[in-house]
């Protein structure tokens, strides 16, 4: 007696998601998105400058910090999936039942999905609703903007999964996800175009799109970087270049997910 | 009797070995293990720490790979059909860790609803494996509170859901008190009686004789005996004697002694005592007895040290570890 495996990858999505839950990491980051959509919304009042008159400019503050969202998405709901049930122990009691490991990996991949995809939604919600209340229109170009970091959210979770599947502590994964995306892709992804190589292929770069739907981003890339220094490749390689990482990402964490052997 | 002949014929014991191996780079942690249970047999696997017990169980239940040989459960290859050859079975291996954010109840309809059980036939077997192991009363607690021991009562309740026809139980007993000990073997015990087949790892021989028919004992990563507890404790004919007398014996007393047949080894304790390792069973330790009172030596106490299996068990490992 076993269910099919459709049925199990639901049934470890929905514990998964139990976990983010209880685990209080969701209203972690719930917490943090109401804090950046009040500062968004509260400090401009405040020092008494004037909101975006147009629903894109208005919208397009928030999109610039939607990739931020979308890693600590992979960080928190992504990065340590896997390789927590080698170094807790708990795949001594998972492991033994009738289900194979990619129904494990796809359900666990599941569950991330649909949480940072709820974070976004929020977070994309909360400023449509905020530039509908503002400026009194909304745009397709801001679903599109939502679209484009959901398509970068999924290449982030298969590349967070890829990492855990590789490693052996919790703590390096979460540390090696955040940093890859926050730091190493964009230093490449930097550097690249000095060399005359155009970094379509680098995730960050690509995550241009999320702001450049709306116009461009609003807050400039850091120091160091400035308007000529960021590459965005056309939307469609850059949705291409997501699914590749998203793709790629949760097919080697399966394959290295089965090889991988429980031993103490 | 029919059960095993239908075994023979269609090759599906419980459990099946054959030419099991493991390696761990230049390490050996499993020779070339040969062992079948036949169905309604509760066999102790025994042997020291680093044996190779937990290895065979590992690969058994599909958690790491073998070097060689293979594995099969009910004649199901756990390598090639993982799936169906776990459905048969409840496992709990070494000290399983649990999601601390779920209560043993979720934990219970998680591993149900990954092995395809009905809500109301869940709600039944989680109640009926909660109270066998004396975890109702914590039934909506989170286990993040739960002892190393009150986990490992769960991770025998987890095994149970499904009343599994194979029961693979590595070191059960494990981090419990003493009571917890008792209570998970009278668990044992009365799973056996049901008639299901057990495959239990233990480097404690008594709790092997107290709840096993059989026994197989591992060292090195080899098979060193394979039998039934009684056959083996009658066929073990050393045993050691201690032995302590009213006033300590001389030099010449022991000489003597050593020559008494059935008399292999004698070791000197002190305090008036003595250790004698007799070969020969009964009629040889009466014998004994008999000559060192002859001798006018004035034993207060002549008692077995452990059982004869236990001897046998200690022997067997010394010479392996020589080897």
């Amino acid at each position: 007696m076993t269910a099919s495996p459709v049925a199990q990858v639901v049934t470890v999505a929905s514990y998964e998601i139990r976990k983010y839950i209880r685990g209080r990491r969701l209203l972690g980051i719930l917490i943090l998105v109401g804090l950046i959509v009040g500062l968004f919304l509260g400090l401009p009042p405040a020092l008494g400058i004037a909101y975006a008159s147009t629903p894109n400019a208005f919208v397009s503050t928030f999109a610039t910090f939607a990739s931020l969202l979308v890693i600590l998405g992979g960080v928190l709901f992504a990065a340590d999936a896997l390789v927590s049930e080698h170094e807790k122990r708990t795949g001594y009691f998972l492991f033994p039942n009738p289900v194979r490991r990619e129904v494990l990996v796809l359900g666990k991949i599941a569950a991330s999905l649909i949480v940072c995809a709820a974070v976004l939604t929020l977070y994309y919600g909360a400023a449509a609703i905020a530039a509908l209340a503002i400026t009194h229109s909304l745009t397709w170009d801001i679903g599109l903007s939502y679209l484009y970091a959901l398509a970068y959210m999924t290449a982030v979770v298969g590349i967070a999964y890829l990492i855990s599947s590789l490693l052996k502590s919790t703590v390096a994964a979460t540390v090696l996800t955040f940093f890859l995306f926050t730091l190493i892709f964009s230093i490449v992804g930097g550097i690249l175009p000095l060399a005359k190589i155009a970094p379509w292929f680098i995730p960050t770069s690509a995550s241009g799109i999320i702001a450049d739907a709306l116009g461009g981003p609003a807050v400039g890339p850091g120091p160091g970087g400035g308007p000529g220094a960021s590459f965005i490749p056309d939307p469609a390689t850059s949705v291409i270049v997501f699914l590749a990482y998203a793709v790629a990402g949760a097919v080697l964490a399966i394959l290295l997910f089965r090889r991988r052997e429980l031993s103490s | 009797m029919q059960s095993s002949r239908m075994e023979s014929v269609t090759g599906e014991f419980p459990v099946h070995l054959e030419g099991l191996g493991k390696e761990y780079g230049h390490f050996t942690a499993l020779k070339s293990l040969d062992l079948t249970v036949p169905s309604g047999t509760s066999l102790g696997f025994l042997g020291p720490n680093g044996a190779g017990k937990s290895t065979t169980i590992k690969i058994m239940t599909n958690l790491i790979r073998p070097s060689r040989g293979r594995a099969t459960l009910f004649g199901i290859d756990v390598r090639q059909e993982p799936t169906r050859a776990l459905a048969r079975i409840g496992a709990v291996i070494e000290t399983p860790e649990f999601y601390g954010y779920l209560s043993p109840l979720e934990t219970l309809a998680y591993v149900g609803r990954l092995r395809g059980m009905s809500s109301s036939e869940l709600e039944r077997r989680s109640e009926a494996v909660l109270k066998e192991v004396k975890l109702t009363d914590w039934a909506d607690h989170r286990i993040q509170e739960f002892s190393k021991g009150m986990k490992q009562r769960l991770a025998i309740a987890q095994a149970l859901l499904h009343e599994p026809e194979l029961l693979i139980l590595d070191e059960p007993t494990s981090g419990l008190d003493p009571r917890g000990m008792a209570e998970v073997r009278d668990v044992i015990k009365s799973l056996k009686d049901q008639g299901r087949t057990i495959f239990m790892s233990s480097h404690l021989l008594g709790e092997v004789q107290e709840v096993c028919d059989d026994v197989a004992l591992l060292n090195h990563g080899e098979l060193l005996i394979h039998g039934s507890v009684r056959d083996l404790s009658r066929g073990a004919d050393t045993s050691t004697f201690q032995t302590t007398f009213l006033s300590s014996p001389t030099p010449q007393d022991l000489e003597a002694l050593a020559t008494v047949p059935g008399i292999v080894e004698i070791k000197d304790g002190g305090d008036s005592t003595i250790d004698l390792r007799i070969s020969g069973g009964e009629e040889a330790q009466a014998r004994v007895l008999e000559a060192m009172v002859s001798r006018g030596l004035k034993v207060t106490t002549y008692r077995p040290l452990g059982s004869s299996l236990e001897q046998l068990y200690l022997d067997r490992i010394q010479e392996s570890d020589r080897l």
